[in-house]
């Protein structure tokens, strides 16, 4: 399968003496929406913010469309395509959500076709335009995701990571967060997906592993969302 | 099966100090200076260890209550006949008694102690950056009165005339016992609880360590540590300014203890006779020295050298020289396994 | 200070008001020079005023320089000299915790300190005459009141330098990413902000800063010596952790509010009611920090400054 856009191999990482992730490897193939997800402290974050060069890494390879992106600096992994969607929302308060979205920009290769781009969050995500010159900080927790999917897109990843987007947010927001998801499979973005919501990740993702002490434990498909039995074997093993 | 000896940590600093002592007796009444103040640095930096080591908390105000202590052991020992002659605005209780070295050393002490206990009840609540400078408006305020107020002290000039020790005794029997206190107080089960603060005073406070309780016990600890100190120093010199125990000093100890290592006893104290080393040896180089060639630099040269080592050492190891493990035979860590004890361990 | 101890108390004028005025101006620069470096890298720079130091040797050394060229070079050292700080002390220096920052920094400004006696030295005399601008210490007469030249100059060059710096900020991507990077550098260098160009921008700020602040402070104190601007630094320091050195403009006002503050008191009161000063002024700061930590002018109460 060398057609995987995003690859781990072997992933290990280590906070002092407490491994934190395993001997991990997967693959997100182009296009492919994959989920991420586990109990608390399983590593699923770890493995994100290793991806984006945000932790050092002590073993195993990451590939971005064949290519090792292991050990180059955040903002390295950012200009070679891949963007990440932090645990809450890491938006900069006391910016404008214009300035915000600009940021994203910081990201690309090119900064050809930005306005374009830009055009396509403000359609997909209307407070982003409406509220361009508020601070960021007033918008409500929904908006405020919203903007940072918004952030992350403008950057025109070729891999979008997001990490726990429903975090914290009611649910009907969450079914937004979804939708806003759904679209952006439409399009063609690779996706890896780190939740809480195991259910419902299963049901969305083409293909969702299961994290648990900092090592993969299971593959699952959408047809498993629906045997309930698994889900909870699943958690408790 | 592990097995420490608790007392070898201290026995090594102290042994160390008393060959120092033994040392200076042998060497020309010029030299015997350079090694009178390595002594008096160990018990300074030890002092100041107390506080910063134990708590994590950086301070730049123990070198008020080596000022102070040394101010008031100098004051109270200058025989009162010479008094009216050389501080003739002094408070007249201050004026009219005086004081044997040792019990001034005690005094130097205490005055150093409740001055820290009486500043850390509100200070000891900062931490961080805000501790920093607090602290440092300590240094600042200690050193404006002590250089204006004439009632108290010499104001900006000299104070002299203060009764010199005899030899390397009294010095090192003082850092003796600085050392001894530093170290019981570390092993104690307040100590402990404080080092613990140092790694997460978030989770100690959750677990019932009042993290302000603890810290004031060690900055008055330190503080009382401090005076003794400066009241040594004063008896080893004679004379003592506010110039003299202000930010320079500061910047000394600070670096001589981060040099050695912060987090342990062992680290204060070979930090500060290495520094002391450097120091003594560079300067006798400014004035000719023969190393195998003639070795002459050029007047100023110890304080750029002196500058340079100790910075390149802060960001090339900033854990210091001893890693800020305890004293311990060579031999001895590998009997006792890989690992130094946790509470010993580095910096987090 | 400014010979203005001999004008009995309570005579605050308004020459003196002027006189504080740029002196809280050059203040509030040296905080902007020192907050923006805070800012990317949380480090406070204690070897900022040594940067300011070097600036005023140039400008003695090049005394007999044109003056524009006098100038350039003092820029010209400055600048260069932050930057090899910055690659040389803070760049290995980024992931140690707060206190050994702080003393390296302390260590840093010890030897440049050391560095400049050993090169004044040299003609046996300690200490540089720096004579290009006096003519910036005579007064002239607006509105019938008698102001020194230097203390306008002060007051107009920061209004120029922090007006600059407020479009560069404010109107620039470069800019933007900057104050990103002082909010949370982990996630702006997440989105692609290059850490190094920001900090680079950051460090030659502070440089230039500190170079205008040199040729300011030349013409008050026109004799160089290896301790210029350390006094001034260690106030600015505090005025800018008291002001809240979170955010670039509470720190700025910081510095400025200090030195308004020091440049009326010291301007207003005769000498020896001024010898206690210090301990009221530090006296007074250890009462905000203590009520308000995080800083005067900052919003809440705790902060990084608690953090770190």
């Amino acid at each position: 399968m060398s057609d995987a856009m995003l690859e781990l191999a072997g992933l290990d990482v280590s906070y002092g003496s407490v491994a934190a992730v395993r001997n991990v490897s997967l693959e997100v193939g182009r296009g492919e929406v994959v989920g991420l997800i586990g109990p608390n402290g399983a590593g699923k974050s770890t493995t994100l913010h290793a991806i984006m060069g945000l932790v050092g890494v002590r073993g195993g390879e990451i590939r971005l469309a064949g290519a090792s992106v292991r050990g180059r600096s955040p903002e390295s992994v950012a200009r070679s395509g891949i963007s990440l969607v932090p645990e809450g929302r890491r938006i900069f308060a006391d910016l404008t959500v214009e300035e915000n979205l600009r940021l994203g920009l910081s990201g690309r290769r090119s900064q050809a076709g930005a306005a374009d781009d830009i055009a396509a969050v403000h359609a997909q995500f209307p407070i982003v335009k409406e509220f361009a010159h508020r601070r960021a900080g007033v918008l409500s927790g929904g908006q405020q995701q919203q903007l940072a999917i918004a952030r992350a897109l403008v950057a025109r990843p070729d891999v979008l990571l997001l990490d726990e987007p429903s975090l914290g947010l009611a649910p009907k927001i969450v079914d937004a967060v979804f939708a806003a998801l759904a679209e952006i499979r439409e399009r063609g973005i690779t996706v890896l997906l780190v939740e809480q919501r195991a259910q419902r990740t299963v049901a969305f993702a083409d293909r969702t592993y299961l994290m648990a002490n900092g090592e993969i434990r299971m593959t699952m498909t959408p047809a498993d969302a629906g045997d309930t039995d698994k889900m909870v074997a699943a958690y408790l093993s | 099966m592990t097995r420490r000896i608790p007392a070898l940590e201290v026995l090594g600093p102290m042994l160390l100090v008393v060959l120092v002592g033994l040392l200076s007796t042998q060497v020309s009444l010029a030299n015997e200076q350079y090694f009178l103040s390595a002594l008096i640095s160990v018990g300074m930096v030890v002092a100041v260890y107390v506080f910063v080591g134990n708590s994590g908390v950086l301070s730049f105000g123990q070198i008020s209550f080596v000022a102070v202590g040394g101010f008031a052991s100098g004051v109270m020992t200058i025989p009162v006949e010479s008094k009216s002659g050389v501080l003739p605005e002094l408070f007249p209780v201050l004026r009219d008694h005086t004081l044997g070295t040792i019990p001034s050393l005690g005094l130097a002490a205490l005055v150093g102690g409740v001055l820290a206990l009486v500043l850390g009840l509100p200070l000891m609540r900062l931490s961080g950056l805000a501790a920093g400078i607090a602290t440092f408006a300590v240094l600042e305020i200690t050193h404006n009165i002590l250089r204006e107020w004439t009632k108290i002290g010499p104001g900006a000039t000299t104070l002299s005339l203060i009764p010199e020790s005899d030899g390397a005794l009294q010095p090192v029997i003082g850092v003796l016992i600085i050392i001894a206190i530093a170290y019981a107080y570390q092993r104690s089960r307040l100590g402990r609880l404080l080092r613990a603060s140092r790694e997460d005073a978030a989770a100690a406070a959750a677990v019932g360590v009042n993290v302000h309780r603890q810290r004031l016990f060690a900055f008055t600890l330190s503080g009382a540590l401090a005076g003794l100190a400066g009241g040594i120093y004063v008896h080893i010199l004679g004379s003592i300014t506010a110039d003299s125990v202000y930010l320079e000093l500061t910047f000394l100890t600070l670096a001589m203890l981060v040099f050695g290592g912060a987090t342990s006893l062992w680290g204060a104290v070979l930090g500060a006779l290495v520094v002391s080393a450097l120091d003594s040896f560079l300067s006798q180089a400014e004035s000719g020295v023969n190393v195998g060639f003639e070795l002459d630099l050029p007047q100023g040269t110890t304080l750029v050298i002196l500058g340079v080592v100790m910075a390149t050492m802060l960001i090339l190891r900033p854990s210091g020289i001893t890693g800020g493990r305890e004293f311990s035979l060579p031999f001895g860590r590998r009997l006792a396994g890989r690992r130094p004890p946790a509470e010993e361990g580095t910096a987090p | 200070m400014n010979a203005l101890g001999v004008i009995p108390f309570a005579s605050i004028n308004a020459q003196v008001i002027v006189d504080a005025l740029g002196l809280g101006a050059t203040y509030a620069l040296m905080a902007v020079g020192i907050g923006l470096v805070f800012g990317v890298l949380r480090l406070v720079n204690f070897a900022y005023g040594q940067l300011i130091m070097a600036g005023a040797y140039t400008m003695a050394y090049t005394s007999d320089w044109p003056l524009v060229w006098s100038i350039a070079a003092c820029f010209v050292v400055v600048i260069a000299l932050s930057l090899a700080m910055e690659r040389a002390v803070f760049r290995p220096l980024r992931e140690q915790s707060p206190t050994v920052m702080l003393v390296t920094t302390f260590a840093i400004s010890f030897v440049l300190q050391s560095i400049a006696l050993l090169i004044d030295i040299r003609d046996d005399q300690i200490g540089e005459p720096v004579a290009s601008l006096t003519s910036l210490n005579q007064s002239v007469s607006i509105a019938g009141v008698d102001v020194r030249k230097v203390s306008i100059v002060a007051v107009l060059v920061a209004l120029a330098a922090l007006g600059a710096l407020a479009l560069l900020l404010g109107r620039t991507e470069i800019g933007l990413r900057t104050r990103a990077a002082a909010a949370d550098f982990r996630t702006a260098r997440m989105l692609g902000v290059k850490a190094n160009q920001v900090i680079a921008l950051a460090v030659v700020l502070s440089g230039a800063l500190a170079a205008a602040v040199a040729v300011i402070l030349t013409v008050q104190q026109p004799f160089v010596t290896p301790d210029f601007a350390l006094h001034d630094t260690i106030i600015v320091l505090v005025g800018v952790v008291v002001g809240g050195i979170d955010r670039l403009w509470t720190a700025t006002l910081g510095g400025f509010v200090i030195g308004l503050t020091s440049g009326i008191v010291n301007g207003a009161l005769p000498t020896d009611s001024t010898v206690y000063l210090p301990s009221v002024v530090m006296a007074l700061v250890i009462l905000v920090l203590l009520l308000r930590p995080a800083g005067l002018f900052a919003r809440g109460r705790s902060s990084v400054v608690d953090r770190v």
